[in-house]
């Protein structure tokens, strides 16, 4: 009877080649997620032991604290197998560690796991949290007039840092917004996980870890416990800039964390938080934060708007690409691959700084860049931006670097130089004339 | 919502959209996960409701929506049997090939909301297979490329050979060489039928060359 869990997973593994996240697993097999991952554990066990059949690979997720820049951050992040060590090694101090996922092929990104999850947990919605380790009794369904009340009062703008905290955790776990759903989600996950890690400290995976965490868990019981409303509020990973700091929000909110993180539904959360109307206000703002977030995919880093939740926006944006720690490589320039492969590795770099650029000044037209193949067949990507922008005179000297980054991956030399030569013509009369404003693409277009 | 039946005019451009829109998808999908581009030119985006790695790079994304934009109209017309995506080596010699049998029952009807999202949960469970499919696939040799064919029934080639739905981009007959693989390995991947509202009926699955991986 213990085992017939084994041969399930098998075959889920196995002969329907299926992502078999904890989560999924605990939803499909009804058992509590804990159990679910030790049953994941097992199975690995087993089949590695067993060394033959078909190879499996498994993500795990990790959390534990690290120091970057002077600050402690509370991190979580799903690493594939390979990386376990040198992440774990990165960390200062590794809580927990348990299977993730086990599947068949090795994926090259993320999406999958989270789509794993997508569609077992709409089915589930009103239980999904049945087999969840969190628990608030105060976390019931809304009534509809109180529903209303809360949606009308939904409009009113945001009023404090703090609570926007839950508030934007809350939003995470929350499906009535389905277009903050896709980081939401993930966020979400990771932090009803973390919290049921930290409470099992017993029941983890690894053996090695057990022992440390558990000294950890003894010592840090109480930060432990107060960490993980803290890093439900984030989800991903909490900056911890004052312990004093956490403690009070965490006093407040804890409540609403909790179920934050558990339930999927917005309602819910609205009825057990005390400043119920603060956080309401909270969520439309941020629910329109995530709503940009979620649009704007590309810019990650350099977003420089001064409005209360984006710090969390841009601390997300980061964290999230530490998070994924493997799946997602940056692009990384072959040398030894023909001419088009190099066109095509110039778009990323082009685009994340076109995206950038349009963050942080507005008034610049958007880098605009043109592939077509010249006569002599080579691919030549050319980047409008060079001609668009006026009142910025530094922007001339960089993007020339950028034209001739460009015109340097051409084959053909007489080209290029003459290329060159009419997009400087191009620059001078764009700065002499500012109100003309020649686009270069218009000029290549009669080509 | 009210009943669209097969006569309404909008009702064959409806699955005409959702099914290029997800074929899109699934090019995209096929070459960030077989490694046909470098990983670098992809991008996240969303579609129903999940994440899917699309290319950034203009040239390649109007090459599949032009392709797909005059695959539509056969769809429309019911005349397209499958539409194949291949994967060929430095030789032109098809590795691999990704094919999507497309079929519509005779008696369609959209009656409400919740079908499509039904659909699209059956799209999901689709897209979330290409991405596991390298599991089942060995790994192609570098340099590879893609085409994209489309089988026809009956005779519809022949109008698109003189009605150029988009001017400069022509189909031709496809080599008898990209169609044919020897020795192939037939690996069914996912079957979406929809009952209620049977749009489409799906068959993924991908013909390795035996032969190859044998010199691999």
């Amino acid at each position: 009877m213990d085992d017939l869990y084994l041969d399930n997973i098998d075959e889920f593994v196995n002969d329907q080649n299926k992502i078999v996240t904890y989560k999924w697993l605990s939803l499909t097999l009804g058992v509590h997620v804990n159990t679910a991952k030790q049953m994941l554990y097992h199975y690995l066990q087993q089949k590695r032991n067993e060394s033959s059949g078909t190879p499996l690979h498994a993500t795990y997720l990790v959390s534990g604290k690290c120091v970057e820049n002077g600050s402690t951050y509370h991190k979580v992040s799903v690493v594939r197998e390979d990386k376990l060590d040198a992440v774990k090694a990165k960390m200062d101090v590794t809580i927990s560690v348990h299977v993730y996922s086990v599947q068949r092929a090795e994926l090259k990104d993320s999406s999958p796991l989270y789509s794993t999850d997508y569609d077992a947990v709409k089915e589930n919605l009103k239980n999904c949290n049945k087999y969840s380790a969190i628990r608030c009794a105060a976390a019931v369904p809304l009534s509809s007039s109180e529903l209303q009340r809360a949606q009308e009062t939904a409009l009113v703008p945001p009023v404090e840092k703090e609570i926007s905290k839950p508030g934007f955790n809350e939003n995470t776990s929350a499906t009535s917004k389905p277009s903050a759903k896709q980081p939401a989600g993930i966020m979400g996950m990771f932090a009803s996980k973390n919290a049921s890690k930290s409470q099992e400290s017993s029941k983890e995976v690894k053996t090695e870890q057990k022992e440390d965490s558990s000294l950890v868990e003894t010592s840090k019981s109480k930060t432990a416990s107060k960490a993980n409303p803290m890093s439900n509020f984030f989800g991903k990973s909490a900056q911890k800039k004052a312990d004093e700091k956490p403690n009070k929000s965490i006093k407040e909110e804890m409540d609403s964390s909790s179920t934050a993180s558990a339930t999927a539904s917005l309602k819910q959360s609205q009825t057990s938080s005390k400043s119920e109307t603060d956080v309401k206000e909270e969520q439309s703002k941020v629910s329109k934060a995530l709503k940009v977030e979620s649009k704007d995919t590309r810019s990650k880093t350099k977003r420089p708007e001064v409005v209360d939740s984006d710090d969390e926006k841009m601390e997300s944006q980061q964290k999230k690409r530490r998070r994924i720690v493997v799946p997602d490589s940056p692009p990384v320039p072959n040398v030894h691959t023909p001419s088009p492969k190099k066109q095509v590795k110039r778009e990323p770099v082009s685009h994340q700084e076109e995206s950038s650029e349009v963050k942080r000044r507005k008034r610049r037209r958007v880098l605009r860049s043109n592939t077509f193949v010249d006569e002599d067949g080579a691919f030549v990507t050319e980047k409008g931006y060079v001609s668009e922008s006026y009142s910025e005179s530094e922007e001339e000297p960089e993007s020339n670097s950028q034209a001739k980054d460009s015109s340097s991956l051409k084959q053909s030399f007489g080209k290029r130089e003459e290329e060159k030569k009419e997009k400087s013509q191009k620059k001078t009369s764009a700065a002499k004339k500012p109100t003309k404003q020649p686009s270069i693409m218009g000029f290549f277009q009669k080509k | 919502m009210a009943t669209l039946t097969r006569q309404d005019l909008n009702f064959g451009q409806v699955v005409a959209d959702i099914l290029c829109e997800f074929l899109e998808v699934a090019i995209h999908l096929i070459l960030y996960v077989r490694e046909i581009y470098p990983s670098g030119i992809f991008q996240k985006r969303k579609k129903y409701n999940v994440p899917v790695q699309m290319s950034c790079h203009p040239e390649l994304n109007q090459y599949i929506q032009d392709t797909l934009h005059c695959v539509k109209p056969l769809i429309q017309k019911n005349e397209a049997e499958k539409v194949v995506m291949v994967i060929m080596d430095k030789e032109h010699h098809p590795v691999e090939r990704f094919v999507f049998e497309i079929s519509q029952p005779p008696l369609l009807s959209i009656s409400s909301e919740t079908l499509l999202s039904h659909v699209e949960q059956l799209l999901r469970a689709m897209i979330l297979k290409i991405s596991v499919c390298d599991a089942v696939l060995d790994n192609n040799p570098p340099g590879c490329t893609f085409t994209l064919l489309v089988h026809t029934r009956e005779a519809a080639t022949r109008n698109m050979e003189k009605v150029q739905v988009i001017k400069d981009f022509p189909w031709i007959v496809a080599d008898e060489q990209e169609v044919h693989m020897e020795e192939a390995k037939l690996i069914p991947l996912k079957t979406m039928t929809s009952d209620i509202l049977k749009v489409s009926h799906s068959q993924l699955f991908c013909t390795e060359s035996q032969k190859l991986n044998e010199i691999l």
